[in-house]
């Protein structure tokens, strides 16, 4: 029964735990195998969740999860970027070149996202991404809330810099 | 406003966090001003860029692998848990009774206290009067109630009383009064006590909230919180100071 009710309540927010931890680990192996582990710790800690809050719950087992494996092995956390192709969400109204256009800003995006610190990028993509209020992000990342808007604010500030930059690069 | 504040209010205003009468004025300010507008219009760009990021949904194989390890878990969830309420027995031992083990009824009050205690974070009913100031909250339960519960703001111990509300235990109407500790929650329910036979002291556990219980001055007091339990005692032994 236990497991059941586990499966219905923590088993809907798998994308979004697998999302994040692949934003954090930067690479698919090493989130899946956050995720497995932090869904684990889930069903053993299922008791300390309260009914409404299952997603931020998780998010904050993936992280707990992630963090204790990275510092395990201190290099996990500056892992090489993959360069490898992602599947890019595709608006298929748009004609061949517009959407060579999307392909290249989403592409990025995504490694502008990537190359910003860890405390910077994850705020960004509870926020931004999963759309996580100021006081659930708190929770998850465990800082106080003004740590948080702070590091949005100078996560904001950073991409700003960085994607203005390549706009500049790519004209010349 | 000036611009250095909705400069200061911007990123906050574009994620909906701030109250509608703060959220008015930067709005206000915005229409009027074509430089913040320009700032406001670049971080909201920025913000749809971030949303458009490749979003990572999780690979079939890991539902699989993740279904297939939360089941092979079980067993030793259980050993897990048994271990725990060993540790617990032996942990808390003298002058306390672990309520788990204490009569029925017992029992079924911790239960209650949860439940009284969970209801009133999932209903957004945490409070009836909302206040820090013990001043307000005390005579608040003045003829709602055939006692008066003692309250006390714990702001300095870094425990801030934020409220109180009517509520029931057991049959009984009781005060309930509400701190905070960071984003933990903490319910006191304050009754008076009936039974003469009640143990002086207990604290237990029941799905992964701490519960304390103590007797004053003819009164049971239940502290309840998913505060880790440190922390909780060392609310429970501030509230019980003189």
């Amino acid at each position: 029964m236990a497991q059941r009710l586990f499966e219905n309540t923590v088993l809907p927010h798998l994308d979004a735990a697998f999302n994040y931890a692949r934003w954090l680990t930067r690479n698919d192996a090493d989130a899946e195998d956050v995720v497995q582990d932090a869904c684990v710790r889930a069903m053993r800690f299922f008791s300390s969740l309260r009914d409404d809050d299952a997603r931020p719950w998780l998010f904050t087992i993936v992280r707990n999860t992630w963090y204790s494996r990275a510092s395990r092995r201190s290099t996990a956390r500056e892992a090489a970027l993959p360069d490898g192709a992602v599947d890019e969400p595709q608006d298929e109204a748009l004609d061949p070149e517009e959407r060579l256009m999307q392909q290249h800003t989403v592409a990025r995006v995504r490694a502008a996202l990537e190359q910003l610190p860890v405390d910077f990028r994850e705020v960004m993509v509870l926020r931004e991404i999963e759309g996580l209020s100021y006081k659930e992000i708190a929770a998850v990342v465990r800082v106080p809330i003004g740590t948080v808007m702070s590091r949005l604010a100078r996560a904001r500030e950073r991409l700003a810099a960085v994607l203005k930059l390549t706009t500049v690069e790519t004209l010349r | 406003m000036t611009c250095e504040q909705a400069e200061r209010d911007l990123d906050a205003y574009m994620d909906r966090e701030l109250d509608a009468e703060r959220a008015a004025a930067v709005c206000d300010h915005l229409s009027g001003c074509a430089a913040c507008h320009g700032r406001f219009a670049e971080r909201d760009a920025l913000g749809r860029m971030v949303r458009g990021a490749p979003y990572y949904s999780a690979p079939d194989h890991l539902r699989q692998r993740v279904l297939a390890g939360t089941t092979r878990s079980r067993s030793m969830r259980r050993v897990l848990t048994w271990a725990a309420a060993a540790m617990l027995a032996v942990a808390v031992g003298g002058g306390v009774t672990l309520l788990r083990s204490s009569s029925r009824r017992g029992d079924a009050v911790v239960e209650q206290v949860v439940d009284g205690h969970v209801r009133s974070l999932m209903a957004n009913h945490l409070f009836d009067v909302q206040s820090t100031d013990q001043h307000t909250v005390k005579p608040w339960f003045l003829g709602k109630l055939d006692f008066a519960p003692p309250v006390v703001d714990l702001a300095s111990r870094g425990f801030p009383l934020v409220g109180g509300r009517l509520d029931y235990l057991a049959g009984q109407p009781v005060a309930a009064l509400v701190y905070q500790r960071q984003k933990h929650t903490i319910n006191v329910f304050v009754s008076p006590e009936r039974d003469s036979t009640a143990a002086p002291s207990s604290v237990g556990s029941v799905r992964g909230f701490h519960v304390h219980r103590w007797l004053r001055d003819g009164m049971s007091f239940w502290a309840v919180s998913d505060l880790n339990d440190v922390e909780l005692t060392q609310f429970v032994d501030a509230l019980r100071a003189p």
